[in-house]
């Protein structure tokens, strides 16, 4: 069953495959023999059709997003003195900020299977688009100083492209500078300069100050802010520690007054800025109040932080062990359209993992084993660590008829290559085995159960595996090997496996099976 | 003269030979069924050596990117728009592999003659034989 995962992607990759031959070379796919035409079979004109010097090619170059060529082509431009028209050069300037002068990701990159890595999701997802960030003197750069008149645009563009990309104080000196210049900065400058404020500012009231300044100067230039504009601040104000607390209500208030509705993104932002590590008995009022606010909403994605939302929440179930809450939280993935917002596959993988992890933590066996009908293996398939507190629950509970079942589906997961793993399944079998000892040995029975030789067998080899030998071979053995109906066979695997284990009643064993033979 | 389309002569008693290749041409139709089926044969239909022509470019794609792995002929289907390649393959390969290489047949052949090409494949452990020659 894992293995579909890998069977899909491989057939994603053949198909990846033949689109790259097809679109590199699509002069043999042009013949048409469909008839009506069939416009998605026909190869995509990837390539460049223009080579001469000139606007067009370099119009082009900027709309199927060749960086480089489009760069070089501009300069060729410049350099034979033709006069290249503002909009296209600002257009230019857009495309290389956005891309910060490297070429944009290959389209299809294959997604690596990150099931079992549970614990490293924060870092990885905070990191601000590429390791290397923005650097000095590139082409964006260049091209700006290399203008003869700069436009509130071009500011613009190098702001947001410098903020993307993780050069923040350089964005906040162009930004001095324009405003030195008496320009006017628009609205997604001052959206882009928010998210960057944690970056230049140390403490934190000092990050709330900066961000009340921009805010003022949005006020001045009559400048309405957008849902983007709020869902920044809130996403700034989670570096900002316990001070933010208050400026986020305040900042949702404002929101509402305005009329823009919050997204699951700025209700992220504000359980991370609420839940931020010590969970107060206070605070899990406002987990309530968010969950009955948005129950039975269908929200559509505005904004990328959206698909956080349900997996940073049911973190935050999981860590104030609210039982309720999640349960709440699943029935609005539910609702409507928010299946959509559960992310990208690792993002439902944490959702489905923190939720049957909390499940089985919390309740007992029968609801646990509902929850895992339910979702396994139909939207989840769970990782080694969810297999432990499964088995953790039915050690609780004592349940261990279910093991068998259990370790069958690990086996169908795959699972059945952690070593730790097997041999808790091989603590829970020693467990049922010894069990049954306890049922045959019992006193005060109507009918004392007689040990048969298979039974005998079958109960200590299992306890020899699982490493409990001074049960097995206390009463056991030595009735095992009074019988008379035991094959030399399996008495010589019983000798054998408890020579493994350096018995001091090894030669007891050995002589009474020479006496017995 | 004697004929020699598509028969294997008899050797030593040691080569294998599947049941298509044991059979001789005349039993189509009685012992052997047709290898390619499309409507173009029928009375009053057009293009049957277009289809020909395309079908031996199948067999040959699918020879060479399945390299050693066909255990039998490649049986070619056709409706209306679709086109169905059945071929039966030994488990030379990895089913990764296999996977990967159907994707990669089924679109890069759909490019080729803009319609829907559909590969369906069953594996093998080895070449059934019918009788030694």
């Amino acid at each position: 069953m894992a293995e579909t995962k890998l069977y899909s992607r491989s057939q994603e990759a053949g198909k990846a495959a033949a689109k790259y031959f097809v679109d590199n070379n699509p002069k043999y796919f042009t013949k048409d023999f469909a008839e009506p035409h069939i416009p998605c079979l026909m190869p995509a004109s990837v390539s460049m059709s223009l080579e001469e010097v000139s606007e067009e090619a370099l119009k082009e170059r900027i709309g199927l997003r060749k960086v480089a060529a489009a760069v070089e082509m501009y300069d060729q431009l410049v350099q034979a003195g033709t006069p290249v028209s503002k909009q296209i050069t600002y257009d230019l300037l857009d495309l290389v900020s956005f891309y910060d002068d490297r070429e944009p990701a290959q389209e299809g990159a294959p997604v690596t299977d990150q099931m079992d890595t549970p614990a490293k999701e924060p870092s990885r997802r905070r990191g601000r688009g590429q390791k290397v960030g923005w650097q000095e003197n590139n082409n964006a750069d260049r091209l700006f100083r290399l203008l003869p008149e700069r436009d509130g645009r071009c500011y613009a563009a190098l702001i947001r492209g410098m903020v993307k990309h993780g050069a923040s104080s350089k964005a906040f000196d162009l930004y001095t500078d324009m405003l030195n210049n008496r320009l006017t900065a628009d609205i997604h400058v001052y959206n882009a300069l928010i998210l960057a404020t944690p970056h230049v500012r140390e403490t934190h009231s000092e990050r709330i100050d900066l961000i009340k300044e921009l805010l003022t100067t949005m006020n001045q230039q009559k400048m309405q802010p957008t849902l983007q504009t709020f869902n920044n601040v809130l996403m700034a104000l989670r570096s900002c520690g316990g001070l933010a607390k208050s400026q986020a209500l305040y900042t949702l208030r404002e929101m509402k007054a305005l009329g823009i509705a919050p997204t699951p993104a700025s209700y992220n932002h504000l359980l991370a800025i609420f839940y931020r590590g010590v969970t107060g008995s206070n605070d899990i009022d406002i987990l309530d109040q968010v969950l009955s606010e948005i129950a039975r909403t269908s929200f559509t994605c505005q904004d990328p932080e959206d698909a956080w939302f349900f997996s940073g929440t049911m973190n935050i179930c999981l860590e104030t062990k609210g039982l309720k809450q999640a349960y709440q939280l699943y029935k609005l993935t539910e609702v409507g359209e928010n299946w959509r917002l559960l992310g990208d596959p690792f993002q439902e993988n944490m959702f489905y993992y923190r939720f049957l992890s909390l499940v089985c933590m919390m309740e007992n066996m029968d609801v646990v084993l509902k929850w895992y009908r339910q979702l396994v293996p139909s939207v989840y398939y769970p990782n080694p660590q969810l297999m432990r507190y499964l088995l953790q629950a039915v050690d609780m509970d004592s349940r261990l008829e279910l093991v068998p079942s259990i370790w069958k589906d690990m086996k169908s997961l795959g699972h059945d290559d952690k070593s730790w793993l097997v041999v808790e399944v091989q603590e829970s079998f020693a467990a049922c085995a010894l069990d049954i000892k306890g049922a045959f040995a019992g006193e005060g029975r109507k009918i004392n159960l007689e040990w048969s030789t298979a039974a005998l067998y079958y109960v200590t080899t299992i306890l020899m595996r699982a490493n409990k030998t001074p049960e097995a071979c206390d009463e056991l053995l030595k009735d095992f090997l009074s019988q008379r109906s035991a094959t030399p066979a399996m008495a010589v695997e019983l000798v054998q496996m408890s020579a493994g284990f350096f018995l001091a009643t090894l030669s007891e064993l050995q002589s009474s099976w020479e006496h017995n033979e | 003269m004697q004929n020699y389309a598509a028969r294997t002569r008899v050797a030593k008693g040691n080569k294998p030979v599947t049941y298509e290749r044991a059979m001789n041409p005349h039993h189509i139709g009685h012992r052997k069924g047709w290898l390619s089926q499309h409507p173009c044969n029928l009375k009053g239909e057009e293009g049957a050596a277009d289809r020909a022509m395309e079908d031996t470019f199948i067999r040959r794609f699918i020879f060479g990117t399945f390299h050693g792995c066909l255990a039998n002929e490649v049986v070619i289907k056709r409706r209306g728009n679709m086109v169905t390649v059945c071929a039966m393959m030994l488990q030379k390969l990895p089913p990764q592999k296999f996977y990967f290489l159907t994707g990669y047949t089924e679109s890069l052949l759909s490019h080729f003659y803009k319609c829907p090409f559909k590969l369906e494949i069953q594996t093998l452990p080895e070449k059934t034989v019918y009788k030694y020659v």
